[in-house]
């Protein structure tokens, strides 16, 4: 299967500017089938390419040596924390980190808060029972001064009526 | 390239869930692009606290605009964008400036070397050692695009449209960029062969 490079005998690469990744491709194993055949066809008859390439794996093999650096293990946990510190309240609690939160911290505090409520109901005392409380001791509930004063009024009443009705042993004027 | 695509479509969907407000979901982008983005970043500055501290902006960012977030692009040609982007402002305003000084010194920032099957002796440690202080000088040297380029064609297997698009760049100017870098690296790394 012919490769991007074309079908015909292959120029050298390294005097075609437009080719010359080839090479690179090549050394690092990247090239396709078809365009392999025809560069190592091209090789063979070419000691420039051929010494590119050998240096190009030198290099590659080189790079691969290098192991980078192991991720720090508390990585996550700092990232998160500054989103935590970053997002406000509100994010926090609608927010796609703050929906677990929320659900995790909120469930266990409305069970407990349905709880309290529902001992608060079994515990509350009963109201008392009203009754009706008979005349003679709403009479006696009532105060002296009350008492007094009706007793007043009586007998200012009386005495109008004597003055209304004279008796006859009262001497006339 | 199935794969590839099925991968952009779920980074991709990922995201738009993050967008709607699915935190598991931006847990998920974090577990599987985390070391990329560190280990892009690592060799990008060269000191391991400095890259951290810049992934963690990465993160940030990719967080910060997830209301905003079209998926217009590879969600990783977004995120190498962003890392890229803070990698070159970082080494422009020279905050791994200590990491060439760093390079004469042993320090804890050095991932330790593996050699397989065997243990290592005390001469193939210091020549492995030396060899990998060299590589990295050799890629410290290099202009910041073209580190960049080199870094995410050798390590992340990027084409060459998707680092055009990351550098914001044409792809023939991607070509040149890594083609001069490897002219550079083969310069100073070829008698390893």
């Amino acid at each position: 299967m012919p490769g991007p490079y074309g079908k015909d005998v292959m120029k050298c690469p390294l005097e075609t500017r437009e080719n010359r990744e080839i090479l690179v491709a090549y050394s690092s194993r990247a090239l396709n089938g078809g365009d392999t055949e025809r560069l190592e066809a091209h090789l063979q008859s070419c000691s420039a390419c051929r010494e590119f390439v050998r240096e190009q794996r030198a290099v590659w093999e080189a790079l691969d040596g290098w192991e980078a650096a192991p991720v720090s293990t508390d990585f996550d946990r700092r990232l998160f924390a500054r989103i935590e510190g970053e997002t406000s309240w509100w994010q926090r609690m609608t927010g796609p980190l703050g929906f677990q939160l929320v659900y995790r911290a909120l469930l266990p505090v409305t069970a407990v808060a349905c709880l309290v409520v529902v001992g608060v109901l079994l515990e509350r005392p009963s109201p008392p029972i009203v009754r009706p409380q008979p005349t003679a001791q709403v009479v006696e509930g009532l105060q002296p001064k009350q008492v007094v004063d009706a007793l007043d009024e009586m007998e200012v009443l009386d005495q109008f009526n004597h003055l209304m009705k004279p008796d006859s042993s009262t001497p006339r004027m | 390239m199935g794969g590839a695509t099925a991968a952009l479509d779920y980074d991709a969907e990922l995201m738009l869930r993050v967008k709607d407000g699915d935190g598991a979901s931006f847990a998920e982008l974090l577990e599987k692009h985390r070391s990329p983005v560190v280990h892009f970043l690592y060799r990008m500055v060269q000191q391991q606290a400095v890259a951290d501290e810049l992934a963690q902006e990465v993160f940030l960012r990719v967080y910060r605009s997830r209301g905003t977030y079209e998926p217009t692009a590879k969600f990783t040609t977004w995120l190498f964008r962003i890392a890229t982007h803070l990698a070159l402002n970082a080494l422009r305003d020279g905050r791994n400036e200590r990491s060439q000084e760093r390079l004469d010194e042993r320090t804890g920032d050095m991932p330790t070397l593996q050699v397989a099957d065997r243990r290592p002796s005390v001469e193939q440690v210091m020549v492995r050692q030396a060899t990998l202080d060299e590589v990295r000088r050799a890629v410290a040297e290099l202009p910041g695009k073209q580190r960049a380029a080199v870094l995410m064609h050798k390590y992340r297997e990027m084409e060459y449209t998707q680092i055009a698009k990351v550098l914001n760049c044409s792809e023939s100017a991607v070509k040149s960029l890594l083609f001069r870098a490897y002219e550079t690296l083969r310069a100073r790394l070829a008698h390893m062969a």
